[in-house]
């Protein structure tokens, strides 16, 4: 599509201003997590770089063990990941591509898990992990009731829903099975799905607080939010330390973004179903 | 083909039924099979504990959330009959109209612009979805300095133009908004992305056929883009609503339910009343409530908007 | 039927403790030393000093092991022992905010400090009256004071002298601190650029405020002298508190950085707001963000009147250590020994420097490292000035009921209603009084009472 030279440089006015929107709250983070003590507390703030205290990163580490937390996060979040996308993909594949009785029902179901706050489950399941399962302090108590997706079983329905019904139908007639089918043909359509939904299932992990709280005592269990709260103290809230330790937390969860988002691309330059 | 189907119809049409139902039978064995594993965590650690939680809001509890005298649905009557759980509905109705429809806009905005093949355009597709990455509790931290009324960074501006300062967090009528800015903040990327791998799946000709036909750029938005994106704008409507209603770290770390209540979105209520109020039996009777609506909320979703869903 | 459970166990572990002798030394035992836990709820540098604490008790002695764990904020820690109680998943010694106090007691979780005070024959003597008298119910002390602040006036010198006020002499009361701020607000046109005075809206203030008024927050003389069972802090003191607050916001000398305590400290630091009110705890903090910058100078509480100083005092806040009795003796025998090296003069004198609360130990003020710290920060000398002069009765001993968390933050409700000019002083605190009294009566009858 050729465009006027003008109508270029609009392009990229409007491209570079929204970008910078985006970033701006993320690029104050960074910023005062490299900046003094003095800097975060004078006015007027620092709009431009000040400092480059690399120090911060390290005072937050001696508060909080966070390359530890950031461990035990990262697994436990893979874990339920991996089992998010699993079980989504399977689930999916039921409500897009089985005719069976009582579906709806059944969607409607799982769809409801989605509606249940979480205050309703939070303490029936620690009861449950700690009392019944003696599943304290390990990966197993911490991940176990957060297994299943209903969002991701959604999310892929509805992407598997828009694969033409011919190719289900040509993939039947040659023959191929059902799991064939999933594994060779609708997850890689449905890559851009997946690999959102691997970060969304990642991030909602990396982001408990209370449930990892009230699962562990053993400090090398201990989780990234945990550790955030750490490093407030009331009397003496330090931002420069503490948003220091917010992009260390931010950092995995980049990276997960970054990689993932090579599927992503590709995934949608490949286009959904271009023939 | 079809001579074997009539051979088979002449000779027996009991058979046929059967086998009619074996499949079915068949289908719904196989759809289970793939649904169990997903069922059985739902059953034991979502269902249970509903059940768990309905029973437990039929109670008076002690301090430490164990039932003492059945309270039948006295509890249920207390939080009809106080403003607080009408004032929440009110906050979390205003709340998802603030974050979804605006949020739905500009993902929609940001996807069609990261659509555009030119140059570069993989480096914004990455910083519009970069929001992905962030959890509520972070843009929680990071906002709160740049709401901060004195030193953060927002006012500052506000200084730099001379415009008068705004008490983000601190006055009623801002705190929501303000609150609503983190939440749309955060999800843009989401959304974003989302939007943009259904545009990309809509095939090249459709615009094509339609530039033929003489129609203007609004014209195959609204008439192509639009109804090819339908099942995508059904999901996110769904679930952005649904992540709506349950917001709550952003309001915990940033305005704990104030000022005066304005923020004080359902699910909040519901943590108050039993993370430092510890009644147990109220905080379980809004939870069924707080289900209950987003379960007929959905219901109407699904009745109303999938119809209108174009699906192929 | 669970709460005949309840009942049976704790008369049989009445029989039991009574029949048991108190074994005040912990020998470690046939397999080695005894394990116990100690739950807290100190973030940043003062988790640091904690966890440093711990070590030095593991390293002083060898019958007992203890693991400091962080459980979250003082609200946080509350629910996880909540939810702890519920499966025995609980420790041998738990900080707990003062707001905790009726709860705990209530729950009848506690093995009372006052239990292994006489058995150790343990003397008290040199303990801050002021400070053990919060913990103290039924003239049983409950728990041991761990961490102790109070509020205290913290004012920008170098802005008084160039509003020409005199920096040595900070205002005491209400009227003075309104005088003050009017001399001490500066603006730029419309837009005000230097408060004279702000505070957070933080429900521990009005407490305090309330107190060193010389009046009852709650009935009952703040519940200590029987079970509380409504809210009085709708009194004309309480009244006059918010009045005060709202006439300086209306004059616009009073700024509002919000609730997080944290907001106003950091408007201090930044030289937006000439005082404030904040704890005596985080006077290091202030200092550190003044230094060369502006000189700092603190002073007592703001009163009503003059008379109120020598009437009443401030409360002490904080948190204490609780020992919990559903854990074996050894490890509880562990926790007190924990407890008695916590509260030594040497300790004290480490964790007061380190982290800024009061030491509650007199004897404290003697060690070396101690008198250092108060020889360079003499700020500080105000808090203790303030500490001791605070008779200990009633009003100073805080208010005790199970709601207390509940109460503190629908006072802060009220509080904004005030200011955001949704209803008058007395409306705002008769609506909240009322709500935290039907509160009170939930809570009385949920433990039988």
């Amino acid at each position: 599509m050729k465009r006027s030279i003008p109508n270029q440089i609009l392009l990229y006015v409007v491209l570079v201003v929204t970008a910078v929107i985006v970033l701006f709250p993320l690029y104050q983070a960074i910023i005062t997590s490299l900046a003094s003590e003095a800097d975060v507390s004078n006015y007027p703030p620092k709009i431009l770089p000040s400092a480059f205290r690399l120090q911060n990163f390290l005072d937050a580490m001696t508060t909080a063990p966070i390359p530890r937390y950031l461990l035990n996060s990262i697994i436990q979040a893979s874990i339920v990941t991996t089992s998010h996308l699993i079980l989504a993909s399977l689930a999916a594949y039921a409500f897009a591509f089985i005719e069976f009785r009582f579906k709806q029902f059944f969607f409607l179901l799982f769809l409801s898990t989605m509606m249940i706050p979480w205050e309703a489950t939070i303490i029936p399941n620690y009861m449950t992990i700690v009392n019944d399962l003696r599943l304290k302090d390990n990966f197993i108590g911490l991940t176990l009731p957060y297994l299943a997706t209903a969002f991701g079983t959604f999310m892929l329905r509805q992407f598997f829903l828009s694969i033409p019904r011919d190719l289900y139908d040509a993939a039947v007639i040659d023959g191929c099975g059902r799991i064939r089918f999933l594994i060779t043909i609708a997850v890689p359509l449905a890559r851009p799905a997946l690999g959102t939904l691997a970060v969304f299932s990642f991030l909602q992990t990396y982001n408990q607080y209370l449930w990892p709280l009230l699962v562990t005592n053993d400090q090398n269990m201990r989780t990234v939010q945990i550790g955030l709260a750490l490093l407030q103290d009331q009397e003496r809230f330090l931002w420069n330390v503490v948003m220091a330790g917010v992009v260390m937390i931010l950092l995995p969860t980049f990276i997960l973004f970054i990689v993932g988002n090579r599927q992503l691309i590709r995934g949608l330059t490949a286009g959904a179903v271009k023939g | 083909m079809a001579t074997l189907e009539s051979q088979r119809s002449v000779r027996s049409s009991s058979q046929i039924i059967t086998r009619q139902q074996m499949r079915a039978l068949n289908n719904f064995f196989s759809a289970m099979l793939f649904l169990l594993p997903s069922l059985l965590i739902f059953v034991f650690f979502v269902f249970i504990p509903l059940l768990k939680t309905i029973n437990l809001s039929l109670y008076f509890t002690d301090p430490i959330g164990r039932p003492v005298t059945f309270a039948g649905i006295e509890n249920y009557q207390t939080i009809f009959s106080e403003k607080d759980l009408y004032n929440s509905l009110k906050v979390s109705l205003t709340f998802t109209l603030y974050v979804v429809p605006t949020t739905m806009v500009i993902a929609l905005f940001l996807a069609v612009l990261s659509n555009v093949e030119t140059k570069g355009i993989t480096v914004f597709r990455v910083i519009f979805a970069s929001t992905i990455a962030i959890s509520g509790a972070t843009a929680s931290l990071i906002f709160l300095f740049l709401f901060h009324p004195a030193i953060g960074i927002f006012n500052y501006i506000l200084d730099l133009l001379r415009l008068p300062r705004v008490q983000w967090l601190l006055t009623e009528g801002t705190a929501l908004i303000s609150v609503s800015m983190v939440t749309i903040w955060l999800t843009l990327g989401f959304n974003t992305v989302i939007f943009l791998a259904s545009l990309q799946g809509i095939p090249e000709e459709l615009y094509e056929s339609a530039k033929i036909d003489g129609a203007g750029f609004w014209s195959s938005f609204r008439h192509i883009t639009i109804p090819m994106i339908s099942p995508t704008i059904f999901f996110l409507i769904v679930v952005s609503t649904l992540g709506a209603l349950q917001a709550f770290t952003q309001i915990s770390v940033m305005t704990h339910g104030g000022p005066v209540e304005s923020t004080n979105v359902i699910v909040y209520l519901i943590y108050r009343a039993f993370y430092f109020n510890g009644q147990y039996g109220i905080a379980a009777a809004l939870s069924v409530v707080l289900f209950l609506i987003m379960f007929m909320l959905t219901l109407i979703q699904f009745g109303v908007i999938e119809r209108r869903v174009h699906y192929n | 039927m669970k709460r005949k459970m309840l009942f049976v166990m704790v008369v049989l572990s009445l029989i039991v403790s009574a029949c048991a002798t108190p074994a005040p030394v912990v020998e470690p035992t046939a397999s080695g030393p005894s394990k116990f836990a100690f739950w807290h709820a100190m973030g940043g540098t003062n988790g640091e000093a904690v966890v440093e604490m711990m070590k030095r008790f593991n390293a002083s002695q060898t019958a007992c092991i203890g693991e400091a764990v962080f459980q979250g904020s003082y609200d946080d820690s509350l629910n996880k022992l909540k939810a702890g109680l519920q499966s025995k998943d609980i420790p041998a010694a738990v900080q707990m905010f003062d707001l905790a106090t009726q709860v705990l007691i209530d729950l009848q979780v506690i093995a009372p400090m006052q239990d292994f005070v006489d058995a150790d024959k343990f003397s008290l003597a040199d303990y801050e009256t002021n400070v053990l008298g919060y913990y103290t119910v039924n003239g049983k002390l409950y728990g041991m004071p761990f961490n102790t602040s109070n509020p205290m006036l913290y004012y920008n010198k170098d802005m008084f002298k160039a509003a020409g006020l005199d920096p040595a002499k900070p205002p005491r009361t209400y009227a003075e601190v309104l005088d003050a701020a009017k001399k001490l607000t500066k603006k730029d046109g419309d837009k005000v650029t230097q408060y004279g005075y702000s505070m957070a809206i933080y429900g521990w203030f009005f407490e305090q405020l309330l107190a060193s008024s010389g009046a009852y927050y709650l009935d009952n003389a703040n519940g200590r002298d029987a079970r509380a069972t409504k809210a009085t802090f709708n009194n004309p003191e309480g009244v006059a508190i918010l009045k005060w607050w709202k006439e300086g916001y209306d004059a616009g000398v009073f700024g509002n950085f919000g609730r997080p305590t944290a907001d106003t400290q950091k408007a201090f630091d930044a030289q937006q707001t000439a005082m404030m009110i904040e704890s005596t705890a985080g006077l290091r903090s202030r200092l550190s963000a003044a230094a060369g910058k502006f000189e700092l100078g603190t002073g007592f509480l703001p009163r009503p009147d003059e008379a109120t100083f020598t009437k009443s005092g401030t409360i002490i806040g904080g948190a204490s250590v609780y020992i919990l009795k559903d854990r074996p003796q050894a490890e509880q025998d562990c926790a007190w020994q924990f407890v008695k090296f916590t509260v030594s003069p040497d300790i004290q004198a480490y964790w007061h420097t380190a982290s800024g609360y009061y030491p509650v130990t007199k004897k404290a003020y003697d060690i070396a490292t101690d008198k250092e710290w108060v020889a360079k920060y003499p700020q500080f000398l105000t808090a203790v000035d303030q500490l001791h002069a605070a008779p200990n009765n009633r009003y100073t001993q805080g208010a005790l009921t199970g709601v207390m968390p509940a109460a503190r933050a629908r006072i802060e409700n009220a509080i904004e209603e005030v200011v955001l000019g949704k209803s008058t002083p007395q409306q705002a605190l008769d609506a909240a009084a009322t709500d935290v009294t039907k509160l009170i009566a939930d809570y009385n009858k949920s433990v039988g009472k």
